[in-house]
């Protein structure tokens, strides 16, 4: 009987050409020739080990037989701040190539600021690495192009970091709007209000170098601002709940409260359109946290509420025969503020979408597990490069739309479309 | 000074910093409640989706692998049980369900449930490889609790980052449970921190100065039930598998605030005796036991600051009614 390593081993090569000959482009240089590490153990180097990368980093760490094998960060008190997570005496490059160079990885988290993100992610494919890519894809039309042409040449796996598309409640969610449970789903709002500066502190001496390497969350020359770092997750969950991509958006953003000298707007509110006029509304305020971060899906059959936490259904009321008859009213001699009931929020209990057994877990633990499951088995990731250029691209024009003030219709931009 | 305080860990965290303005005061802010929902995320008991809740499904079927942070907060769990002999326990989780003190405010469990909770307890059932990483319960139905412990194990995590950043000056509160006081204000030797009379938070018992060290404090006026005139508090003594009687309040001083938040139950569930090896291993700590009950009790200080080895104090000489009771026992 051969173990799971050697029968990969002798397969995935085999499987991985298969898949790069079905697409158009040539054979990558690199894509075939690295070896399978003969243990079971996956070792990973990550670029870009500042918050978010790092907490990738845990949640890889809690996989069986992973390793976090080297880093490459430009900002060095990251080296210790990472050795502390890993335990050990991490190896460090300043520059990625020599990170990409590095023996024996099998994958490549990217988590560097997505201005870099194409340039990383493309050459971590073509040398023959697995990535695991933070969002978002890249901050353009076509740069999220090119990442596709590259993953599709290399054959190797993009998992794209949109951790809740793991989470159990979102795809039950799917499945009840796709069983259509909901009736038709033709709104869907979300909103991810905080009341924070979404500035981190810089430590002395404060540069302005540092400023941007520290808080480039802040400036337009690396960072598609809330609708980017915030707005992705809930746009890669409805490209999904519609299964289609928008025809085209609206968008509005200002620095209305936060002038600090950051470019990015604190505030942004973008409406997409989506085929038969479905719409998707997101906002994003920095002034506020009454809402938190929160997806509602709206069907004429009843309401899907996504949170971080959890999610719950709740069905409309059947809409003919359940109103009260005016008659019945004025029957008892008094205008009662039932004839306004319906217009009232809905404050009646829900269904809470249950998380199947073995499935509850912190969605970044889903998500990773499920990525280094996806390169020990020749799997495909569930939110591969197609979840990457779709919701990559839909961000990248809604944020066109909101810094030009124009509407902006997506098929004058997309010329390829990812499958 | 600025100061901020947010809901976290079923308590208020209140972080107390000295900054150039409020905007670099929001900084600090914003990293400091990050990381204590990041820490939260990996340890809480409450949370399906924490790491720990992952370990706690898992840990008896099978080894789980978790991150070298869970796993050193795990063995440092398991060293203050081995130290203690196991007055300290972190799981604790079917006691604490038994006696109605998770997400309630307790009650006496019947003669089945409590029988069932004490085969499910005893840190001797956790299994921990450091090689692999892995956690392994060798019976079934156990579950970690890392109510003694987990809040001082975030502050001393934000106490770290704050340092990193570049903070000097702080003051982290985990809901008056564990302090750790960083620097000292403008002028000042240190951070004035008041212990409180047990249950009375507008009285103290103590002033002391702190600067670069922590206080912890136990109660047992936290959550508790009363039945037929004994108080049934929610701090176990897992040896017996039934809440600690006869401590009403303990109070330590000690660097690192994860030990604090361990040292201030094990002095409850051991008392003075018992708990003063302990202590004495580690340097700079010092002990406050108030024992009896509210309102007849005595105090026992152990290198307390102000004070010269042991000591005992008459809450009745501090205005605060209390009768002696009995002397100190040392």
């Amino acid at each position: 009987m051969i173990n799971r390593r050697e029968f990969l081993g002798k397969t995935a090569g085999a499987i991985a050409a298969a898949s790069t000959l079905s697409s158009a482009g040539a054979l990558s240089a690199f894509g075939e020739s690295r070896p399978v590490p003969p243990s079971d153990q996956i070792n990973l180097g990550i670029i870009g080990p500042g918050s978010r990368g790092q907490t990738d980093m845990r949640a890889f760490l809690r996989v069986p037989g992973v390793r976090i094998a080297a880093m490459c960060d430009v900002y060095e008190p990251r080296f210790d701040q990472v050795r502390k997570i890993t335990g050990e005496q991490t190896p460090a490059f300043k520059d990625y190539r020599q990170l990409l160079d590095f023996k024996g990885l099998d994958a490549v988290i990217v988590a560097s600021p997505p201005c870099f993100h194409e340039e990383h992610v493309i050459a971590t494919v073509q040398s023959g690495h697995h990535v695991y890519a933070e969002k978002d894809m890249a901050l353009t039309v076509e740069a999220c192009d090119r990442v596709v042409a590259a993953v599709k040449r290399s054959g190797k796996h993009y998992q794209y970091g949109t951790q809740y598309h793991y989470a159990p409640w979102y795809q039950e969610a799917l499945r009840r709007i796709h069983s259509g449970k909901l009736g038709q789903v033709t709104h869907i709002y979300a909103y991810w209000h905080r009341n924070a500066s979404w500035r981190r502190p810089v430590p002395d001496p404060k540069t302005p170098e540092l400023e941007k390497l520290i808080n480039w969350r802040l400036y337009k020359e690396c960072s598609g601002g809330l609708l980017a770092e915030l707005g992705t997750h809930e746009a890669n969950f409805v490209n999904y709940a519609f299964d289609a991509m928008p025809e085209s958006v609206i968008g509005m953003g200002d620095i209305v409260y936060w002038k600090d000298g950051r470019e990015v707007p604190d505030n942004v509110q973008a409406i997409f359109r989506y085929p038969g006029g479905r719409t998707f509304s997101f906002s994003s305020i920095t002034t506020n946290r009454f809402e938190g971060e929160q997806i509602r899906v709206y069907g004429t059959g009843g309401t899907i509420v996504l949170t971080q936490a959890g999610g719950m259904a709740y069905y409309e009321p059947a809409v003919a025969g359940s109103a009260v008859p005016e008659a019945v009213i004025v029957e008892h001699g008094v205008t009662t503020g039932a004839s306004f009931a319906a217009e009232v929020p809905y404050a009646g209990a829900g269904e809470t979408l249950i998380v199947p057994d073995g499935l509850e877990g912190n969605v970044n633990y889903l998500a990773v597990s499920s990525f280094i499951d996806c390169v020990r088995n020749n799997k495909r990731p569930s939110a591969d490069e197609r979840a990457g250029w779709n919701s990559g691209v839909t961000i990248a024009l809604g944020n066109l739309a909101i810094s030009s003030g124009q509407r902006v219709n997506f098929a004058d931009h997309i010329k390829q479309q990812a499958s | 000074m600025f100061s901020q305080a947010r809901p976290a860990m079923g308590t208020t965290f209140t972080i107390f910093v000295y900054a150039a303005n409020q905007e670099q005061a929001s900084e600090y802010f914003e990293i400091a409640f990050d990381e204590i929902e990041r820490v939260e995320e990996a340890l809480s008991d409450y949370r399906p989706t924490s790491e720990l809740s992952r370990i706690n499904r898992l840990a008896a079927n099978e080894t789980v692998t978790t991150d070298p942070e869970v796993f050193k907060f795990l063995q440092t769990s398991m060293d203050f049980s081995r130290r203690s002999g196991g007055a300290f326990d972190i799981t604790v989780g079917p006691l604490m369900r038994a006696w109605g003190f998770f997400r309630g405010r307790g009650h006496y469990p019947t003669p089945e449930e409590l029988s069932n909770a004490r085969k499910s307890t005893g840190w001797q059932h956790v299994h921990l490889d450091p090689e692999k990483r892995t956690v392994h319960f060798d019976m079934q139905g156990m579950s970690l609790d890392p109510g003694g412990i987990g809040k001082g194990y975030v502050v001393e995590c934000v106490a770290n980052l704050l340092r990193e950043a570049g903070v000097k000056t702080a003051l982290i509160d985990a809901g008056s449970s564990t302090i750790y006081a960083m620097g000292a204000p403008p002028g000042k030797d240190g951070w004035t921190i008041q212990v409180p009379r047990p249950g009375d938070r507008a009285h103290s018992i103590s002033t002391v100065v702190l600067r670069d060290t922590s206080l912890s404090t136990s109660g047992n006026y936290e959550k508790f039930f009363t039945l037929n005139g004994k108080i049934y508090c929610h701090i176990m003594d897992p040896r017996t598998g039934e809440p600690v009687q006869g401590t009403v309040q303990t109070t330590v001083i000690t660097p690192n605030a994860t030990d604090s938040d361990a040292l201030s139950l094990i002095m409850f569930v051991m008392g003075p005796e018992k708990s003063e090896k302990l202590l004495d291993a580690i340097p700079g700590t010092s002990g406050m036991w108030v024992l009896g009950e509210p309102n007849k009790s005595n105090v026992i200080q152990w290198h307390w600051p102000g004070t010269s080895t042991t000591s005992s104090i008459n809450l009745a000489q501090q205005n605060l009614q209390i009768v002696i009771m009995e002397e100190a026992q040392q």
